[in-house]
């Protein structure tokens, strides 16, 4: 489904990340780990196709990020790191605005609208200026966006940085909801959250990755007498030290 | 062309939201209209002659703050990352937000006519002169808009984006002010450069393919420029 072949990306002149290759089948569920700065954020802008890059190649869904742009755009769903919400629109308008910027044709798109307002359980704000909700709600309207046109590929940048605990909860059912039928990318780092979500993890560390397996497997490599999440966060702060 | 009319709708339907429309709409109508009888009675002539320069003039001033937001606010709110990575070209998005501060312009336009209609009840006006002077007016508002979109792209913050737009209006307006102190080539630059050696055949009836050529090009150029400065972020 994604495909990043040695992958280079400066801002200026400090490199941001350095010779990345990775693949990512279908229905996959990969986790992004890594510390701030690590570049968590740019490959995500990369893949999306928001970031140009330097070097190296990125296929999304078979389309070359460079040439055939709008094609690979199509299969992706995005939430960035702040979800990129208009506060003077309503979660309605909002919707049907990206409803119609993905493409999605008229008569669906009431439809589809309908139907990720319940997905995303935030029916009861719809005619709410986007200005008023509060921070779980903002985000709820964040990955409704990214998903409104049944993309393949959902994009998710920290998608429960800020939320309290019983919000965390309602966006990691939402994600659990969509398990299966999406390949799925997403950072964060809360590490309890990636090992209940992700199934492969990839951490990043300054701009490299410097692990890439499936949980179980870099769990059996941390040695230490720790348990659970304990025994991932031992592995993380060994790597990245 | 879809998408283009779908941002088109969402920019012109802002404007009205936010209440920026009615108290531009208010402000530039109200001293059209003071203006409109104070010329009218001393000049005592049936034209909109210098109607169209009091537009001209005000829209140095009103159309930075129409557009200073286009672009500008799509950066700070971080909905430029969404419209940059949905499935539709950047070309598509600078049209979209462009035509959106130019159908504003054609609403504020369309709602002077009154003006005509008050000339043709009482009096007999050159109907082809007013119709140039339209066009005329039309095509430098749309340039300074275009202007404003350029301003707009190259920053998060509305009021640099503003004033950067002022400096670059009032150059190309006011230059031709100082041209008695420049001789030879760089007073023939000045003299194409300004707009009022272009708006003055408008007003005066004439529409000649330089003039458009002038301001289309002029557009075009603003437009072109504003699509690059989205494509190279980062």
């Amino acid at each position: 489904m994604i495909n990043v072949q040695n992958l280079n990306k400066n801002y200026g002149t400090t490199p941001a990340i350095k010779d990345v290759s990775f693949q990512i089948k279908q229905g996959e569920i990969v986790g992004f780990l890594g510390l701030n700065g690590a570049g968590k954020t740019t490959l995500m802008r990369i893949l999306t196709g928001y970031l140009p890059f330097n070097s190296g190649k990125v296929f999304v869904a078979g389309h070359d990020m460079d040439h055939d742009h709008l094609l690979a755009k199509r299969e992706i769903g995005y939430l960035p790191e702040t979800p990129p919400l208009y506060p003077s629109m309503t979660t309605v308008e909002y919707l049907l605005f990206a409803g119609q910027l993905r493409g999605i044709a008229r008569k669906y798109l009431q439809e589809r609208t309908e139907e990720v307002l319940a997905q995303c359980d935030i029916g009861d704000v719809r005619h709410q200026p986007i200005g008023q909700l509060s921070k779980g709600y903002k985000q709820r309207v964040g990955i409704a966006q990214a998903i409104i046109h049944e993309p393949s590929i959902l994009v998710l940048d920290e998608p429960t940085d800020g939320l309290d605990p019983r919000q965390i909860l309602q966006v990691r059912h939402l994600l659990k909801r969509l398990e299966g039928r999406r390949t799925v990318i997403l950072s964060t780092h809360i590490l309890a959250e990636i090992e209940e979500i992700a199934q492969r993890i990839i951490i990043l560390h300054k701009g490299k990755i410097v692990a890439d397996d499936s949980l179980e497997n870099l769990l059996k490599t941390a040695d230490g007498p720790a348990q659970g999440h304990k025994r991932l966060e031992q592995l993380f702060l060994k790597i990245t030290a | 062309m879809k998408t283009i009319w779908v941002i088109t709708q969402k920019e012109l339907g802002d404007y009205f939201k936010s209440f920026k429309a009615y108290i531009i709409l208010l402000i530039t109508l109200s001293v059209f209209n003071v203006f409109f009888f104070m010329i009218l009675e001393q000049n005592r002539e049936a034209s909109l002659r210098d109607m169209f320069k009091l537009m001209e003039f005000l829209f140095i001033f009103i159309i930075p703050i129409l557009t200073m937001s286009l672009l500008a606010e799509e950066k700070r709110v971080g909905t430029m990352e969404f419209l940059l990575t949905a499935p539709i070209r950047t070309n598509d998005i600078v049209l979209g937000k462009f035509l959106g501060a130019a159908a504003f312009l054609t609403v504020l336009l369309v709602l002077t006519s009154v003006y005509y209609i008050v000339l043709e009840i009482f009096g007999d006006p050159d109907r082809l002169a007013i119709f140039s002077g339209y066009c005329g007016i039309f095509l430098e508002g749309l340039f300074f808009v275009a202007v404003g979109l350029l301003t707009s792209s190259w920053t998060k913050n509305q009021v640099i984006a503003a004033l950067s737009s002022y400096a670059i209006i009032f150059a190309i307006y006011f230059s031709i002010t100082f041209i008695q102190y420049f001789e030879g080539p760089i007073n023939a630059v000045i003299r194409y450069l300004s707009v009022w050696s272009h708006t003055e055949n408008f007003s005066a009836g004439l529409i000649l393919t330089s003039d458009l050529v002038y301001f289309l090009s002029a557009i075009g150029l603003s437009l072109g420029l504003t699509c690059l400065s989205l494509k190279r972020r980062a």
